[in-house]
C-alpha cells in the first residue's frame, strides 16, 4: 500500500508540474496543445480503433481458419508500421535548400517493409501446412 | 443507419485482457521512462547557464542519450496502439452512480487515463514529426513537448500505482490464465492466441526500431527504409539547417570576414587564413542533434582555449558563441567554462580533411564534446568572455 501511495503521490506531484510548465506557455499555445491533445485521443478513438474493429470483422468473414493468426499478425505489422509511415509519404517537412532531410522515398520504403512482411507471413503458413501433415 | 453505441460486454475477444494489458504495458512504461529521462538530460544539456553544469565527458553521451530517446519513443508507437486495443473496452464501461464515494473516485481514475492517453499520443506524434522537421502546429515544440512529458510521466505513475494489483496478479499468473477475464469473454481465440499477441507485438515493434534507428545508429543506415536521415551529406554529414535558411550564405563567404575574440576591453582580430596558421588539432567528435540523428566526424581546429589565451582569458570563463546567422534561435549561444578549457572544444576550420561547406559551418564553427547540434554554432564571427 505504501509502494501505491507514494507512487500515487509522485503521480500527481508530475501531473501538477506539467499542468503549471503548460499554464506557463501562454494562452494561444495552450490553446493549440490542448487541441492537438484531444484530437490525438479522438483521432484514436473516434477513427483507428472502430476501423481496426470493421477490418477485423471482415477478416473473419474471409479469411479461413487455418490462416487466420498469420493473417492477423502481419496486419498488426503492417497497420502499425504505417501509422509511423504515412505523415512521411508526402515528406511535409522536407526543405529544397537541404537534401540530407528526409532523403528517401518512403512510400517504396514502407511497400518494402509490407512486402517483407507478406513473404515472411506466406513462409510461416507454408511452415504451419507441412508441420500438420507431419504430425 | 446509425451505429449502435457498444458496452464493454460487446467486446468478447480473449485478447482484450489484463494478462496481455500488463505484460505489454510493462515494456510500454519502461519505454517511455527512458525517453522521459533521456529528454531530462537533453533539457539540461541545452540550459546553458544551468547552476550545475552539463558534463564534457564523455563526448558521446549526448548521441547515446538521444538515440536512446529516439528508440525508446519510436518503440513505443506499437506498443501503444496494441496497449489501447487491449483496452478499448474500458471506453464503454457504465459508469456508477456520480454522487458516490465510488463515482467520484471512477471520474477521478478515468480523467487521468484520459490525461494519460493524450498526452501518450501527443508526445509520440510531436515527437515524431519534430524529426521530420514538420510542425504542422501552433504551439511551441520544445516547451510544450516538455510540459507534457510531464504530464505523461505523472499520469502513468498515477495509473501504475491505481492498477498495482491488477498488474502484479496479471504478471504473476500465466498469459493463458481467465481470472481476470471481462464476463463474457470467449474461451478461445479466433485467430491469434494472446502470446501469439504478445509474439507480433515485439516483433512490430522491432521492426519499428529497426526502420528509423539508422538516423543515429550507423550500422542501420541503409536498412532504415522510415529513417529521417541516412547518414549522406556533403562531406559525409547530414545538415539540420543550412547556410541559406540560417540567412548566412552571404556574410559567411564575405573575403573580409574576421573572428573577433573579445575580453573586456581587449580583443583580437584574425582571418580565416590566421586562424589556419595556428597550431591545428583533430578530434573525432559527433554531431547528434536533438531531433535525434547523429553521425561522427574528424574535426580540423584550433583549441578554442587557445584562442582565449590570445586576449587572457581567465581560466573557466563562459564564452558567449556569436555566429553570422540572421534567422534561428541559436545565432548567440552561451559555451560554459567546463567546455571552453576541455581541450577538445576546437573552432573547426575542417571536417574529413577539407574545408568546411557552407552548409557546415564555414568558415568556422564550434564542435566539443558531449554537447546538443543545436549549440555546436556554425558560421561563428564572435567568441566573447562574458563578465
Amino acid at each position: 500500500m505504501i509502494t501505491r501511495l507514494s507512487l500515487g503521490a509522485v503521480g500527481l506531484a508530475g501531473l501538477a508540474y506539467g499542468a503549471w510548465l503548460l499554464l506557463g506557455t501562454g494562452w494561444s499555445n495552450i490553446v493549440a496543445a490542448v487541441e492537438w491533445l484531444a484530437g490525438g485521443v479522438l483521432l484514436h478513438d473516434g477513427v483507428v480503433a472502430p476501423l481496426s474493429i470493421v477490418v477485423a470483422a471482415l477478416a473473419l468473414r474471409v479469411v479461413p481458419s487455418s490462416v487466420r493468426a498469420r493473417v492477423a499478425a502481419a496486419a498488426i505489422v503492417i497497420g502499425t508500421t504505417a501509422t509511423q509511415a504515412l505523415p512521411l509519404f508526402d515528406r511535409p517537412g522536407a526543405k529544397p535548400d537541404n537534401p540530407t532531410l528526409l532523403p528517401r522515398d518512403y512510400v517504396t520504403g514502407w511497400l518494402v517493409i509490407v512486402a517483407l512482411v507478406v513473404v515472411v507471413s506466406a513462409a510461416l503458413v507454408l511452415l504451419d501446412r507441412v508441420r500438420a501433415r507431419r504430425s | 443507419m446509425a451505429l449502435p453505441i457498444p458496452r464493454e460486454s460487446s467486446f468478447t475477444s480473449r485478447l482484450r485482457t489484463p494478462a496481455v494489458s500488463a505484460r505489454i504495458g510493462r515494456w510500454l512504461g519502461i519505454a517511455f521512462t527512458i525517453a522521459f529521462l533521456t529528454g531530462l538530460v537533453s533539457h539540461w544539456a541545452q540550459a546553458q547557464t544551468w547552476w550545475i553544469p552539463y558534463p564534457t565527458a564523455p563526448s558521446w553521451g549526448y548521441r547515446l542519450t538521444q538515440g536512446l530517446h529516439l528508440v525508446s519513443g519510436t518503440a513505443c508507437v506499437p506498443l501503444l496502439l496494441v496497449k489501447l486495443w487491449t483496452v478499448f473496452p474500458k471506453l464503454f464501461q457504465a459508469m456508477p452512480k456520480p454522487f458516490s464515494r465510488e463515482g467520484v473516485l471512477t471520474v477521478l481514475e478515468r480523467g487521468s487515463i484520459a490525461v494519460l492517453v493524450a498526452a501518450a499520443i501527443f508526445q509520440l506524434a510531436s515527437g515524431l514529426s519534430n524529426s521530420a522537421q514538420w510542425y504542422p502546429w501552433g504551439f511551441s515544440f520544445r516547451p510544450t513537448h516538455y510540459a507534457v512529458a510531464w504530464l505523461a510521466i505523472g499520469a502513468l505513475a498515477l495509473h501504475v500505482a491505481v492498477k498495482l494489483p491488477v498488474i502484479r496478479q496479471a504478471l504473476g499468473s500465466d498469459v493463458e490464465d481467465d481470472a481476470l477475464n471481462r464476463p463474457g469473454t470467449q474461451a478461445t481465440s479466433a485467430g491469434l492466441t494472446r502470446r501469439g499477441l504478445l509474439r507480433t507485438t515485439w516483433v512490430a515493434t522491432g521492426v519499428a526500431v529497426l526502420a528509423t534507428a539508422g538516423a543515429t545508429v550507423t550500422p542501420l543506415r541503409r536498412i532504415s527504409l522510415l529513417a529521417v536521415r541516412n547518414g549522406k551529406g556533403p562531406q559525409g554529414l547530414p545538415v539540420n539547417r543550412s547556410a541559406e535558411a540560417a540567412g548566412a550564405t552571404d556574410a559567411a563567404q564575405d573575403p573580409a570576414f574576421r573572428l573577433t575574440i573579445a575580453h573586456g576591453d581587449r580583443t583580437v582580430e584574425l582571418s580565416r587564413d590566421d586562424l589556419a596558421a595556428l597550431p591545428q588539432q583533430t578530434r573525432t567528435l559527433p554531431i547528434a542533434c536533438v531531433e535525434g540523428w547523429s553521425a561522427s566526424a574528424t574535426w580540423t581546429g584550433v583549441p578554442v582555449r587557445d584562442l582565449l589565451d590570445l586576449v587572457d582569458a581567465p581560466a573557466s570563463s563562459d564564452i558567449s558563441v556569436q555566429s553570422l546567422q540572421t534567422r534561428g534561435a541559436f545565432a548567440r549561444t552561451t559555451l560554459q567554462g567546463s567546455f571552453s578549457d576541455d581541450p577538445d572544444t576546437l573552432l573547426a576550420l575542417q571536417v574529413d580533411g577539407e574545408d568546411l561547406d557552407l552548409d557546415h559551418g564555414f568558415p568556422c564553427r564550434l564542435i566539443a564534446p558531449n554537447r546538443p547540434g543545436v549549440l555546436q554554432t556554425k558560421w561563428v564571427h564572435r567568441l566573447e568572455v562574458i563578465a
